[in-house]
């Protein structure tokens, strides 16, 4: 074949060969109708120049922009790239097209380069494409991982094939292989599954990881419907439970984009905890926005009204109100409050403190604040202040109030509105 | 009536920014509707940069350094594509596209950054950058507007999350990311004080903050605030600055802090913009006053008079039945104005801070229990004093009428201690509760109300 030079084909074959025997297929492959090396070169060459947008030049990466940053820190983190540009197979490095890139000497200190492309997403997107071309012609040069290449990244959904119910997550760094991505019939398996799973095993860790792993394969797929909404849903309660406040606000905040556009589900459930949420992260300018959120008939769901009536107590030092709402949260609202009681028991202990004189009963600290029992309020009493303010005085135990007293709690609130300050910055 | 080309001669001749960027502007003058189009027409892609070589220097002698002279003929040609696709609008609206045009824009501003970096743009003509990055943050929003009315919601699929939430503007994220290097470009400069781009500091600081909070991403200011500190030495005084530029500056920190709920240092910055503030600038002052009005009545628990408010009617609207409430200590009303004003107050995010004049309502109602209590029996000679032991069920009691309690509704003896308790905590009121015995014991010598005379 005159286009294709003898070193050339030499090249190919000598990688065919060795790509067969470090996957261990020298004995697998059928050598007599495996295609003459020329051809596949050929071939390569021919899809390169069919594939659309694409002109034969840009497909062959060139050093020079192989080694910009960007380029460098997605192979990085692919995967599927196992190479670096000095990796690049020798007939790919004399079979020199003299590239575009090449021909025009950008000093790495000009800034007209940078500046263009840095802001412009779409030349990621170029570039990730062209990342991807590359990827395609590389695996193609061998014929037994030709169907393995990525598909082409058409920007489109995903159409999945996988049928295994349980799946690890992984974050993507390139496309999604339709292979291992399942179809939404299998997710919907998948759910029932992993809900008797949780329900039988409780095991938090697997659970989580699985329900990542089934929201990335319902966006790769663009799926949006009702049974996404149940999803994060399922998974924002589990991950309630178990105090996750991280993968929580994922899931919240997915959910809010959900609910705008009335895939039903269980919006007003899911607004009375965000409510909760940020009382306890005690960010106020997301709760502006979550009450601008509300509608009118938000506002007459039970578990909305509860979670405004909590914000307006806690916010006028209402803890009278604020702890007879404790007492009586719908849903799973409780897993969230009792992340903040504690803190706001300090805060109405600082001002009863302040307030009464000289003394009040421990059983009134008891109801006021919620506990269970006189126990528990005085142990979390002395667990947060000393020994000495308790007293036994007429046969009942009573928490000495004034100043010290109040100067102990006042310090303790502190603390604990510090450390939330912490966390809420998650 | 002046072209694009006379505005920027006189600018260059006369050393005026704002006259220089009056020719980068993208919307024709009143007087000269036409200016765009005819500045489009006046060239063609092929002959462009000739052309604009001839109008912009050789037709009237203007001399810059070629450096200088060719940035500028670079930008205008970026100008002139964009106004290309402005045009659009009037004269093919069928092919108009704001993005496009934002995009077109978006080049212009990265040139024109260029410009300072790379060309020897100098810090005078900084008017040009405000104005290219004014529009460019305009452009963005009608970009976003435009995408939306077509988007999926789905973006690139290696999110494991669906992103609609930042799609949907994405247009003015890129502005604000833009807008950042103006700033940056701004701030990093170490040119002599007198000549350099640090005077443009809080002008792109304004315009990204006005960004941000349009992101609805306030806590990315504080990023920009850190920055501002961190080179707070090298800075000239703030009172060096033009004053429409403090202005804005204070105005957002005011509400920046406000959001956080620092009311006190809310209050500081809010009222350094109020005194700041042209007395005609109508619409800023009552911007300001929105904040104001509620940091004051947190701080220092006073109420707006009517005469502050009688320039601004809106305001007079939104805070009389309010104020009137607390100073009555009408509970009921104050709890129906608030729901009657909630949604405007929830979109102004003033509906937190203002939700506190309750204290001071129930302080009023309170107050006046005390002073219906009248006073002690006089002891041999000595001035009458105020009884200060008041049963709380006296205060259970103006409770009752307070919050217009009917017959079947029970007040709670529980809450009402609470409400005292919280109260005395906060200042309002200063005393104790005796529990055992049921009663307030206030202080004596009129200071059980601190601030209110009794």
């Amino acid at each position: 074949m005159p286009s294709v030079s003898r070193e050339e084909m030499e090249t190919k074959l000598k990688s065919v060969i060795t790509e067969a025997a470090e996957s261990n297929t020298l004995d697998k492959i059928d050598w007599k109708t495996l295609p003459l090396p020329q051809v596949m070169i050929q071939n390569e060459r021919n899809r390169v120049l069919a594939s659309p947008n694409v002109s034969a030049w840009s497909a062959v990466p060139s050093q020079k922009h192989g080694s910009t940053p960007d380029a460098l820190s997605k192979k990085r983190k692919s995967a599927e790239y196992n190479g670096d540009a000095n990796g690049c197979p020798p007939w790919r490095q004399t079979n020199n097209h003299n590239t575009f890139e090449d021909r025009i000497t950008y000093s790495p200190t000009d800034k007209r380069q940078r500046v263009d492309h840095k802001n412009s997403s779409k030349f990621k997107a170029n570039l990730e494409l062209r990342r991807k071309r590359f990827e395609d012609t590389r695996y193609g040069s061998s014929p037994s991982s030709r169907d393995d290449s990525p598909a082409p990244a058409n920007q489109g959904p995903v159409v999945g094939r996988c049928q295994n119910l349980e799946k690890n997550y992984f974050r993507l760094t390139s496309a999604p292989n339709p292979d291992t991505v399942r179809p939404l019939s299998v997710l919907v398996k998948t759910l029932d599954l992993l809900k008797k799973k949780w329900k039988k095993d409780n095991n938090y860790g697997y659970i989580c990881d699985q329900f990542k792993s089934l929201r990335q394969d319902l966006t790769v797929q663009h799926i949006r419907n009702e049974f996404t909404v149940s999803v994060y849903e399922i998974h924002a309660r589990i991950a309630l439970e178990k105090g996750d406040l991280g993968e929580y606000n994922q899931c919240q905040t997915q959910l809010r984009a959900l609910y705008a556009q009335q895939l039903g589900g269980h919006p007003t459930e899911f607004k009375a905890y965000r409510i909760l949420y940020f009382i306890h992260t005690r960010n106020w300018t997301a709760m502006n926005d979550a009450l601008a959120d509300l509608t009118p008939a938000d506002k007459r769901d039970l578990a909305v009204k509860h979670a405004l009536d909590v914000r307006s107590a806690l916010a006028l030092g209402n803890y009278h109100r604020f702890f007879q709402l404790y007492l009586d949260t719908p849903n799973m609202g409780a897993y969230l409050m009792d992340m903040f009681v504690d803190r706001e028991r300090l805060s109405a202990l600082a001002a009863i403190c302040k307030a009464y004189k000289p003394d009040v009963k421990i059983r009134f600290i008891t109801e006021e604040l919620g506990f269970e029992s006189d126990e528990q309020s005085a142990r979390f009493i002395l667990d947060n202040t000393s020994e000495d303010l308790l007293q036994e005085k007429d046969g009942a135990v009573r928490l000495l109030t004034g100043g010290r007293a109040g100067q102990l709690f006042e310090a303790a609130k502190a603390d604990a509105h510090r450390i939330v300050d912490i966390k809420g910055q998650i | 009536m002046t072209s694009v080309f006379e505005d920027f001669e006189q600018g260059q001749r006369i050393g005026s920014g704002p006259r220089l960027a009056a020719a980068l502007t993208p919307v024709a003058p009143a007087e000269y509707p036409e200016r765009l189009q005819s500045f489009y027409r006046s060239s063609n892609a092929a002959r462009l940069s000739p052309d604009l070589r001839y109008s912009l220097f050789q037709a009237n002698g203007l001399k810059l350094p070629k450096q200088e002279q060719n940035a500028w003929i670079d930008i205008f040609s970026l100008y002139w594509t964009a106004i290309g696709e402005i045009t659009r609008f009037s004269d093919a609206p069928s092919s108009a596209s704001w993005v496009k045009v934002f995009n077109a824009w978006k080049d212009l501003v990265n040139m024109i950054i260029r410009g300072y970096t790379n060309f020897g743009l100098q810090a005078w003509t900084l008017p040009c950058l405000y104005v290219v990055g004014k529009y460019l943050r305009i452009f963005a929003m009608k970009a976003d507007t435009e995408l939306a009315s077509q988007d999926s919601g789905f973006g690139d699929s290696f999110q494991d999350d669906i992103t609609s939430e930042f799609e949907k503007s994405a247009k003015l994220e890129e502005a604000a990311r833009i807008i950042n290097r103006m700033f940056t470009l701004c701030l990093s400069d170490r040119a002599p004080i007198e000549e350099s781009r640090k005077w443009g500091v809080y002008n792109t600081t304004n315009l990204l903050f006005k960004t941000y909070f349009k992101l609805n991403s306030v806590g990315l200011s504080k990023n920009l605030l850190r920055a501002l500190n961190a080179s707070s030495a090298d800075l000239p005084d703030l009172e060096a600055f033009p004053k429409s530029d403090i202005v804005t500056f204070k105005y957002y920190i005011g509400v920046i802090h406000f959001l956080d709920e620092n009311y006190a240092e809310a209050e500081q910055h809010l009222a350094y913009a109020w005194n700041m503030c042209h007395r005609n600038a109508r619409k800023n002052r009552e911007l300001i006053l929105t904040y104001l009005i509620p940091c004051h009545l947190v701080t220092t628990h006073t109420l707006p008079s009517k005469t502050l408010l009688a320039p601004f009617p809106r305001l007079e609207h939104l805070y009389r039945p309010l104020s009137n409430c607390i100073m009555k200590g009408d509970l009921n009303g104050f709890d129906n104005a608030m729901s009657a004003g909630e949604e405007e107050f929830v979109k102004r995010r003033i509906y937190l801070p203002l939700e506190r004049g309750r204290d001071i309502a129930l302080r009023n109602l309170f107050r006046k229990v005390f002073i219906a209590g009248g006073f002690d029996e006089p002891k041999d000679g000595q001035p009458p004093v105020r009884r200060t032991r008041v049963p709380i069920a006296e205060f259970a009691a103006a409770l009752r009428i307070g919050t217009h309690a009917d017959d079947r509704s029970r007040v709670d003896i529980d809450e009402v201690e609470c409400l005292l308790s919280n109260l005395i905590y906060k200042g309002l009121m200063k005393g104790y509760i005796a529990r055992e015995r049921g009663m307030v014991v206030l202080s004596k010598n009129n200071t059980a109300f601190p601030g209110t005379g009794v």
